[in-house]
């Protein structure tokens, strides 16, 4: 079931930003939701999840871009070892601020690894200009959307508390 | 799941895929997908135009936005109708000149095609129409707008569905001419590159040093290259960068055509660009 949540979260958020993002200009840039979609699951479920989550959201991203198929897979990838080593070491109390911090850097990871694709299969990227107008923007951009998007899905993937009193209870805690 | 095994899978799969879909074999899925999601990215379209305007401004900011719109399309309509003049005359005076050079490029004939979705890459500007190879479209055909100005090229397609690459994408570059008042200047015309840059219009490059233009100049393809028809209109001269030292000039160029807001577009279905042609 999660993982249908996931598939139709991450297809909202293509749709989406192949219709009314490119109206939604912040900084020169358009935040881009799936990879914020996909960076937030990834710090509030886990790396085990998100190595499902992140390729499934990374295709259907594909599928309505231009780009060459494989480009996001390839591209979104290091959110789920961001997420694992964030996760791991655990840098402060909060866990939302680590994840504001994944977003981020997936940003600039993100831009740098489709950019590299782009010149590879043979198209002109300037990325001096790049790099500077788009990736580091998206950087400032990316996590300010997260705020807005981590937050249903830690309320989401609340587990309701079990309530129980007595012995039993002393010993689950 | 190790993360190891995992982030090498993942690697494997998606250059492998990048390559399969260079090759063309994953046209197939990608237009499937393109079938599935182009009336959602319709609809979220219509939902999120008048959401843009209200956002845009208050009250009546909308039906402003919506005049500026039809104003600028009629502006652009118009100034392809100059351009169009001023190119037709130079042209008959060259045929003059060139005495037995027959003009053979037939009246043009376009297909329609509504857009109805746009690359969220902020790398690359392209649009999404609703027509494909099925349609008789090809890579590389020249698409305008509703007014006649140029938009772009197609740069994929699949059965029913094209991608098209817009003159400001980072890619795009059109060999063109400046049209001048002086009528002098008008006989030969400033020639340039005009090529799409992040985050700005159009650069208008690779101008002689000592071309003549200014401000409010028409900007039109001059057909060099063979793979636009020439005379189409592209901008206006919105700034010319000045360097004394330079060996080119270059210029800022805004497009005639409103691509953010580019509803319908035309494909020149009897233009075939050089590289289609063959010899």
């Amino acid at each position: 079931m999660k993982y249908v949540l996931a598939f139709f979260a991450a297809f909202l958020a293509a749709v989406l930003a192949a219709s009314v993002m490119p109206h939604v200009h912040v900084l020169g840039v358009t935040p881009d939701l799936v990879l914020i979609l996909a960076a937030c699951w990834a710090m509030v479920r886990g790396h085990q999840e998100a190595m499902v989550v992140v390729p499934m959201a990374a295709i259907v991203r594909d599928l309505t871009t231009s780009d060459p198929v494989g480009t996001s897979v390839l591209a979104l990838a290091p959110i789920v070892l961001l997420a694992f080593a964030v996760r791991e070491l655990r840098p402060v109390e909060s866990e939302f601020l680590p994840a504001l911090l994944v977003v981020a850097a997936t940003s600039l990871a993100y831009s740098i690894i489709s950019m590299t694709v782009l010149t590879v299969v043979g198209d002109d990227v300037p990325w001096g200009r790049a790099l500077l107008l788009v990736t580091l923007p998206l950087m400032l951009v990316n996590p300010l959307f997260a705020v807005l998007v981590y937050p249903p899905i830690r309320w989401l993937s609340r587990r309701p508390r079990r309530e129980s009193f007595g012995v039993g209870s002393a010993v689950q805690l | 799941m190790r993360l190891l095994p995992w982030t090498l899978s993942v690697l494997a799969l998606s250059v492998f895929s990048i390559l399969l879909s260079e090759r063309g074999t994953l046209a197939p899925l990608q237009n499937v997908s393109l079938t599935i999601t182009a009336p959602l990215t319709a609809g979220l379209q219509d939902l999120g135009d008048p959401t843009a305007d209200f956002l845009e401004g208050v009250f009546d900011r909308g039906d402003i936005a919506r005049e500026n719109e039809r104003l600028r399309e009629e502006l652009e309509h118009l100034q392809g109708e100059v351009a169009a003049g001023e190119d037709a005359q130079r042209r008959v005076r060259e045929l003059e000149e060139a005495l037995g050079v027959k003009d053979t490029r037939p009246e043009d004939e376009f297909v329609v095609a509504d857009v109805i979705a746009e690359d969220p890459s902020e790398l690359k500007r392209a649009l999404a129409i609703n027509l494909g190879s099925g349609d008789g479209l090809d890579e590389g055909m020249v698409v305008l707008s509703k007014g006649g100005s140029l938009v772009g090229t197609i740069s994929r397609v699949y059965d029913d569905f094209a991608w098209i690459r817009l003159v400001t994408d980072p890619n795009s570059a059109v060999n063109a001419v400046v049209l001048t008042g002086d009528q002098e200047e008008e006989a030969s015309g400033a020639r340039g590159v005009a090529a799409g840059e992040l985050r700005s219009d159009l650069t208008l490059e690779m101008l002689a040093p000592d071309a003549a233009i200014e401000e409010g100049d028409l900007v039109t393809t001059s057909g060099l290259g063979g793979n636009y028809p020439r005379g189409l209109l592209l901008g206006t001269i919105a700034s010319v960068e000045e360097r004394p030292q330079a060996t080119f000039t270059s210029a800022r160029v805004e497009p005639a055509a409103d691509l953010p807001k580019l509803e319908t577009v035309l494909i020149i279905a009897n233009f075939l660009p050089a590289r289609l042609a063959g010899p």
